[in-house]
């Protein structure tokens, strides 16, 4: 059996060559980062959005890159998963966005300050994580086992993205993740249950035809609610 | 206790205690939150809470730890203290810096990154007042007669905890690098060299409570902290699987950090043993039923809840879920939290002279309070599998999960609060010893006066 000082030899000696590999791994991780990481891309705008982050501790809520609490969505992905009009849109007033819901501080942010933060987050979303977050394995099975939706053909005119609707409902087979948590349903067959009068009411003011809905009151004016009211009534014809 | 100076260590103490009834109560907050009960919104968000949280936890492990030292490092080096009155101006400090922290947290005031949020400017009285600590416990085992391992163990632990702090005070633009270095600190401190002061701290009271042999205990201390290096340091990479750092860490990390729980095993181990071998029968039991615990405890949180998520293809899954939250309570209680209650355990009695080691309030503190923790593993982790299948898995949205997952926190708050009345309990007995008392000085370890005070 080994003696003291041997034991001391095995702890001093074993520190030193562990320490020595783990500073040699990190000179190289130095030198890879930069490529792996697109740091050309970090430009002023990045940099300010990054400090955005850090200076109102949105780690507390929110993971980035899987590290940070567990109280508010991860948010590596999230400029291709929510698209930037609802970005935008749900920073103004995040509260508005998701009402009944799970609240976040409302920052009061500026338009500059709101670009900022979308461009550090779209650097994050191209940031090569080894596979991190990973696509969900048993999505496809699930997908598979439900019966599919009505998927309209025409082209959806782009308000629907401008406006963010996309953003929680799928439209023509796209966009809707962020409304799943909130039932948000499909609006190709909407026309199947509301006439085109139900549906500028119910756009121009949700919360007025349904006060527990969670669906927001948009900024919308009286041309943009018609135009998106005839398009989803046509879908029947 | 043998010298005067050691009764510093009872208001280190104190103040740890102070701080950790108010980590419970925003733990309570942010479980709340998490049920939907979240009506200190406004005031006290989310982040807040946390930050105060896993600060306040660190701060009163650390003065945990201090407060240890002063109590071993006299005893250990065979002289007083070199200065009390630095180590009262250093807890002072220390004290005036996280309640500033923590002010700050309520002010949107924070460098916002997880674990490190405290504003810079007070990184620096942070550093500051460690180096003065250092500097007090240095000079006293300089002027002390020897140098025994387990104090040697137990400065190297302090002062490399000291030197970590630092890289984390490194700022980049790119998010990889911040994190990278982030990791130096919180993996390095919990993973490295904080098992350094929890093996020495350990090894002490193993040697007063058992009675075995000091060579034998503190052999396998060095073995022990040799593995903990061997599979810490590189285990490091298990957190640079899937943060934008290169793709060799996945091998590096998932093999070293797989070897991890063999230290927190080790410790296990090694201190069943040493408690079957030891001959004498000391008397405070309940210190040695916390250091048994705490041995086998953060086995179970650090090593093998560690070992659970560690494997890249596994963690590609839990990564930044709830399962992590499980893991990190249940390996910061049973191996920081429970060794620092140990050393109270054993520190009170001889601080203050009132022998109440066999009091069932001490008994019902350690039982209530390790089960409660259990229950509260038991909820985070029905919690997190549930989020790491419906979200990672089956793709369902963040929030919509959330609300599936909300019953468990009802579970949580349930086991917080079987958990909390232990350690009301054990605060209780904690104030029941009352304040250190010179007449304590010269008591043996078994408490009764030595024939020079009669
Ligand atoms: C007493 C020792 C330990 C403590 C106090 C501890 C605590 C923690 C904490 C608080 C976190 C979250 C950190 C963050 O996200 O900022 C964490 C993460 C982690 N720990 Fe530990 N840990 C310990 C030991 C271990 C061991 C021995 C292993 C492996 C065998 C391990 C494996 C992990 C892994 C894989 C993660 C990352 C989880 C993720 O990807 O989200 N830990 N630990
Ligand atoms: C009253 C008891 C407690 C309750 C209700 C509680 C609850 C919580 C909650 C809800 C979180 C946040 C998870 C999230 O980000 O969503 C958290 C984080 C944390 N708590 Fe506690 N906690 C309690 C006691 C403790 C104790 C005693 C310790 C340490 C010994 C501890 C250590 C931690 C750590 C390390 C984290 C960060 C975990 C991570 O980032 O993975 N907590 N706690
Ligand atoms: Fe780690």
């Amino acid at each position: 059996m080994l003696s003291k000082s041997q034991a001391k030899i095995f702890f001093l000696g074993g520190t030193g060559v562990f320490s020595a590999a783990f500073l040699s791994l990190t000179i190289d991780t130095h030198r890879k980062v930069p490529a792996q990481t697109h740091a050309a891309n970090i430009t002023p705008q990045v940099a300010h959005g990054k400090r955005i982050w850090e200076d109102n501790n949105c780690m507390g809520c929110h993971t980035l890159f899987g590290e940070g609490a567990y109280y508010a969505p991860e948010l590596t992905k999230v400029v291709e998963r929510r698209g930037k009009p609802w970005l935008r849109m749900f920073l103004k007033n995040p509260e508005a966005m998701f009402p009944n819901d799970r609240k976040m501080v409302n920052y009061h942010f500026n338009d500059e300050q709101i670009e900022n933060a979308i461009a550090f987050l779209e650097w994050c979303g191209n940031v090569d994580l080894n596979g991190f977050p990973a696509k969900p394995p048993l999505a496809a099975k699930m997908a598979a086992s439900t019966t599919a939706p009505v998927v309209t053909t025409k082209p959806i005119p782009p308000i629907f993205d401008a406006m963010a609707c996309t953003g929680c409902h799928s439209l023509g087979g796209k966009g809707g993740a962020a409304g799943v948590a909130l039932g948000a349903p499909p609006l190709d067959d909407v026309y199947k249950r509301k006439n085109r009068a139900e549906i500028v009411a119910w756009v121009s003011d949700p919360p007025k035809v349904k006060p527990d809905t969670k669906m927001p009151k948009l900024p919308l004016s009286p041309e943009q609610v018609n135009e998106i009211a005839d398009f989803l009534s046509s879908l029947g014809n | 206790m043998k010298y005067a100076s050691q009764k510093v260590a009872y208001w280190f103490f104190a103040s740890a205690m102070v701080l950790f009834a108010l980590q419970l109560v925003y733990g309570f907050i942010m479980g709340f939150a998490h049920t939907g009960w979240d009506g200190l919104h406004q005031w006290i968000p989310f982040n807040t809470a946390r930050a105060v949280h896993t600060n306040l936890l660190v701060c009163w492990l650390l003065l945990g730890f201090m407060g240890a030292a002063y109590f071993i490092i006299p005893e250990e080096a065979d002289c007083e203290l070199w200065s009390v009155k630095l180590a009262y101006i250093q807890l002072i400090a220390f004290l005036a810096v996280g309640v500033t922290a923590i002010v700050c947290y309520h002010l949107n005031i924070w460098e916002g990154r997880k674990f490190l949020e405290i504003p810079r400017p007070l990184d620096y009285l942070v550093v500051i007042d460690v180096l003065a600590f250092l500097l007090n416990i240095g000079m006293t085992l300089m002027r002390g007669k020897r140098y025994t391992t387990t104090s040697l163990v137990l400065y190297m632990g302090l002062f490399f905890a000291a030197l970590l702090y630092l890289p984390g005070m490194i700022t980049f633009d790119n998010q990889t690098m911040d994190s990278f270095y982030r990791w130096w600190v919180v993996h390095l401190w919990v993973e490295g060299v904080w098992e350094l002061i929890m093996g020495g701290i350990l090894c002490y009271l193993l040697i007063k409570l058992t009675g075995v042999d000091r060579e034998l205990v503190e052999k396998w201390l060095y073995i022990i902290v040799g593995l903990t290096f061997l599979s810490g340091i590189l285990g490091t990479g298990h957190h640079y699987y899937y943060i934008g750092t290169p793709r060799y860490w996945l091998i590096v990390g998932g093999i070293f950090s797989a070897l991890e729980p063999l230290a927190f095993l080790g410790m296990a181990i090694y201190a069943l043993a040493m408690a079957k071998k030891g001959g004498r029968k000391h008397p405070n039991k309940i210190a040695l039923t916390w250091s048994l615990g705490c041995a086998i405890m953060s086995c179970v949180g650090a090593g093998f809840l560690g070992i659970a998520h560690t494997i890249p293809q596994v963690n590609m899954f839990t990564h930044g879920t709830l399962v992590t939250a499980m893991h990190g309570h249940m390996a910061f209680w049973g191996a920081y939290a429970m060794i620092v209650l140990a050393i109270m355990a054993y520190a009170m009695p001889l601080l203050t002279g009132r022998k109440l080691w066999d009091s069932p309030l001490a008994t019902w503190a350690f039982w209530t309070s390790n089960i409660g923790m259990s229950a509260m593993t038991g909820a985070f982790a029905v919690a997190g599998i549930t989020q790491v299948t419906l979200e990672r898995r089956m793709g369902m949205d963040f929030l919509a999960v959330q609300h599936e997952i909300e019953m468990h926190f009802i579970g949580l708050l349930l086991g917080a609060s079987l958990f909390t009345v232990g350690i009301v309990l054990f605060m209780w007995n904690f104030i029941r010893h009352g304040l250190p008392s010179d007449e304590a000085i010269g008591a043996d370890i078994e408490g009764t006066p030595t024939p020079a005070q009669t």
